[in-house]
């Protein structure tokens, strides 16, 4: 099982991060929970990556970590991994203009649990970047998928701004679109959730950097306090958490792209593994910045905030266990 | 980045398990994945013979050439073998420090003449033990004090080593003592290699937790060694304390993983035979293990990959703590799975021959032995994340 990536995916990913780091600093977070459109700019710099969406996952997953490092608030993971996959597996015509980048979406499936599995309700809830997008493509009961613009929507607030979440009311007149099979929409929910475990990855791996960082300038008792070891045993043990998250994330996406028996298990592992991941480094990150690390007006809180709303979409770490379980008993 | 290995390897994966299937012999077709001794032997006749048997048809460590129990393997057909041994469950050896340990440090180190000792520990014809840890140096082994004074062609060896393994049934022993107790602590050690029927050894042996009477204090009075029984220079042990096979390094979690799976896959079968195989607590617990166990098993693969291009692959420490750490605790939900039936070994009574109790026992010594968790902790902190020392 070779880990190295391609001279490709090292050109993706280095363009990605350098990119990003440029154009999307917290201070564009700060200004976007207050005016959605204050990342309107990046999302045009971002359009041009759409097509990864339905392109090998490895590949996508190199960009969604890199979007996840930075936290970006910008519509891909509703466009490039939800909206582009489900026009694909309907065959929608419309796809190329999404590809193109002149247009965008979403897809609303959860009803009022918040599971993604489809059903009767015309409510559906949790759907990503719903008011800022051009398209809504809701999933009903039995697969049918409807294309509305501009339907009704209500923000749910969460404690993360980066990523919106709407209901969406979607008994309103739109544009039918053709029918997605279970297996089809399937297969896009395990991508998407894959590639939103790279996201994480991208997140959890923040948080540790920069509490790592911090361990190492900040001075108390004369010393740097990442000389405490119970310091050091702590960013130990979120390292390894990151690491084997990082690990299990690109093993699900090969065993997507080489059609491997073990997909379905490697994608709920390498969600879970994330989460864990994630909540480790928000949690024991924050601890180990002390005071500074509870204010506003550090950026931590930032990459917290976007842990943990992504570990709650699209199946929690308990769900994705839970889940597993059923494969394995 | 991709799943297989390539052609080279299905060949080489074939003509192993051809030959797994026609030698291995029904001791190591147990599936076991625990310690309980099925003899009163430490090393019983049959682990010898097939040891010597691997040896003999280059399949004790692939990676070396066939006078060493070889076949030049590269490191990918290695970490195949690893594997394939692994998931069988098949023990290449009953004794570990001859072939992996010892051997390695004496063709790194060693004089011509001690060099001709490596065959013999790796074909198991020659068991050894290895003397580092004493009462007052455990994690902190540069502290060792066991002293060593030359004197002519010999030296004059004094001192204690403890919870050596294997030394009751050892012929040799690599002997980590201090030769100059002025220098700084990690400069004045050296190895000696020390024959084990030598006057003024006192071997007394210390009975593990599980029952297992497999390792010793070690009492020296007045032993002489052989100055040509020094490996390297004088003064110059301490680097070699880090000796193990450096080309399999890379691959050893693989055991590991795969007893974690194997022990996942029992909790399976012990929830359905204990009734609560739809419970959701325990559903979900064995479910957290099962990711723990396949992230961690994609982190070997990922710390291999860089190891194979020739990179530093720290994975090596995460691998040690968080498979100890995790064996640990699957033993202990297999015990809490029983209830009050938990800590019954009784055959008559409770699960599989007192399976995960004794297991769990055993699972100690992985979070202690060759470097305890907190002292993995401290290497990943400080050699990987580069944190000051305290
Ligand atoms: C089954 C088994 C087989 C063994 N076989 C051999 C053998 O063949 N040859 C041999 O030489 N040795 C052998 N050992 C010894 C083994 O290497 C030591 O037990 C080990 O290195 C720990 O040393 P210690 O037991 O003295 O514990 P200590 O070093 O005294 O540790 C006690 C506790 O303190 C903690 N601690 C110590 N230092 C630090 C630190 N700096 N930071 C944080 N915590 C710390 C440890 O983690 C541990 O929890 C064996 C041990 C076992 C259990």
């Amino acid at each position: 099982m070779n880990f190295s990536l391609t001279d490709d995916q090292e050109l993706l990913r280095d363009s990605a991060r350098h990119l990003l780091e440029h154009q999307c600093p917290p201070a564009l977070l700060r200004a976007h929970t207050d005016d959605l459109t204050a990342a309107d700019d990046l999302w045009h710099l971002l359009d041009d990556f759409v097509p990864l969406g339905i392109g090998p996952l490895v590949d996508l997953c190199v960009f969604m970590e890199a979007l996840g490092s930075v936290a970006a608030p910008v519509p891909f993971f509703s466009t490039a991994c939800l909206y582009a996959p489900v026009l694909e597996a309907i065959g929608e015509h419309d796809l190329d203009s999404v590809l193109d980048g002149h247009a965008t979406g979403t897809v609303a499936v959860a009803g009022a649990d918040g599971v993604w599995h489809p059903n009767a309700e015309s409510r559906k809830t949790f759907v990503p970047d719903a008011a800022r997008v051009d398209l809504v493509a809701a999933v009903n009961a039995d697969g049918a998928v409807t294309l509305l613009a501009a339907p009704p929507v209500r923000r749910i607030e969460t404690l993360d701004t980066t990523r919106p979440l709407y209901d969406v009311e979607t008994a309103v007149p739109g544009t039918s679109a053709g029918v997605i099979s279970r297996a089809a929409l399937d297969d896009v929910l395990l991508r998407a959730t894959v590639a939103l475990a790279a996201e994480m990855v991208g997140t959890a791996r923040r948080l540790f950097d920069m509490t790592l960082a911090y361990a190492k300038e900040r001075i108390q008792f004369d010393v740097p306090i990442g000389s405490f070891q119970a310091v050091q045993h702590k960013l130990a043990d979120m390292s390894l958490d990151v690491e084997r998250a990082w690990s299990a994330v690109y093993y699900a996406a090969m065993a997507v792209d080489a059609g491997d028996p073990d997909r379905t298990r490697a994608m709920h592992v390498a969600k879970a593994a994330a989460g864990e991941a994630a909540r480790r480094a928000a949690k024991d990150g924050i601890q180990i910045h002390g005071g500074i690390g509870f204010t506003m007006e550090h950026d931590l809180h930032l990459f917290l905030r976007r842990a943990l709303a992504s570990e709650a979409l699209l199946g929690t770490t308990g769900d994705h266990h839970d889940r597993l379980a059923e494969l394995l008993f | 980045m991709h799943l297989d290995w390539g052609p080279d390897v299905v060949a080489f994966r074939a003509e192993l398990v051809a030959f797994l299937d026609e030698h291995a012999p029904p001791q190591t077709r147990t599936r076991r994945d625990f310690a309980t001794s099925d003899s009163d032997q430490i090393i019983p006749g049959w682990a010898k013979e097939w040891q010597a048997t691997l040896f003999d048809h280059g399949w004790m460590i692939p990676g070396y050439p066939p006078e060493l129990g070889g076949r030049n393997a590269t490191p990918v057909q290695t970490l195949v073998y690893l594997e394939e041994m692994a998931a069988r469950g098949i023990p290449r050896s009953l004794h570990f420090p001859g072939y992996a340990i010892v051997a390695p440090s004496l063709l790194e180190y060693g004089t011509p003449e001690q060099r001709a000792m490596a065959p013999a520990a790796i074909r198991g014809d020659t068991v050894w033990c290895i003397g580092m840890s004493e009462p007052n140096a455990g994690s902190d082994l540069a502290g060792l004090q066991t002293r060593a004074v030359q004197d002519g062609d010999r030296f004059i060896v004094n001192g204690q080593k403890v919870w050596t393994s294997y030394a009751m049934v050892a012929q040799r022993c690599c002997l980590y003592v201090r030769t100059d107790p002025d220098a700084p602590k990690h400069k004045g050690i050296s190895l000696l290699i020390l024959d084990m029927d030598t006057p003024g050894i006192d071997i007394r042996p210390l009975t593990h937790i599980n029952g297992n009477a497999d390792f010793a204090e070690v009492f020296l009075t007045d032993v002489e060694v052989p100055v040509a029984n020094l490996v390297g220079a004088l003064n110059d042990g301490w680097r070699m304390t880090q000796g193990s096979l450096a080309h399999e390094r890379a691959g050893l979690w693989v055991e590991g993983v795969a007893r974690l799976e194997q022990t996942i896959t029992g909790l399976v079968d012990l929830a359905h035979r204990r009734g609560v195989a739809h419970d959701p607590i325990v559903r979900r617990r064995i479910a957290e293990g099962y990711q723990r166990a396949a992230s961690l098993r994609a982190l070997g693969y990922k710390g291999f990959t860089s190891f194979a291009q020739g990179a530093a692959a720290p994975e090596h420490s995460y691998m040690k703590l968080a498979s100890s750490e995790l064996g640990k605790e699957l033993y202990e939900l297999g015990m809490e799975i029983q209830g009050a039936y938990g800590p019954v070994i009784d055959e008559e009574r409770g699960e599989e021959a007192g399976r995960w109790p004794l297991s769990f026992f055993v699972s100690f010594a992985n979070t202690i032995a060759g470097g305890t968790s907190e002292i993995q902790r401290n290497i990943i902190a400080q050699r990987v994340l580069g944190l000051p020392r305290a």
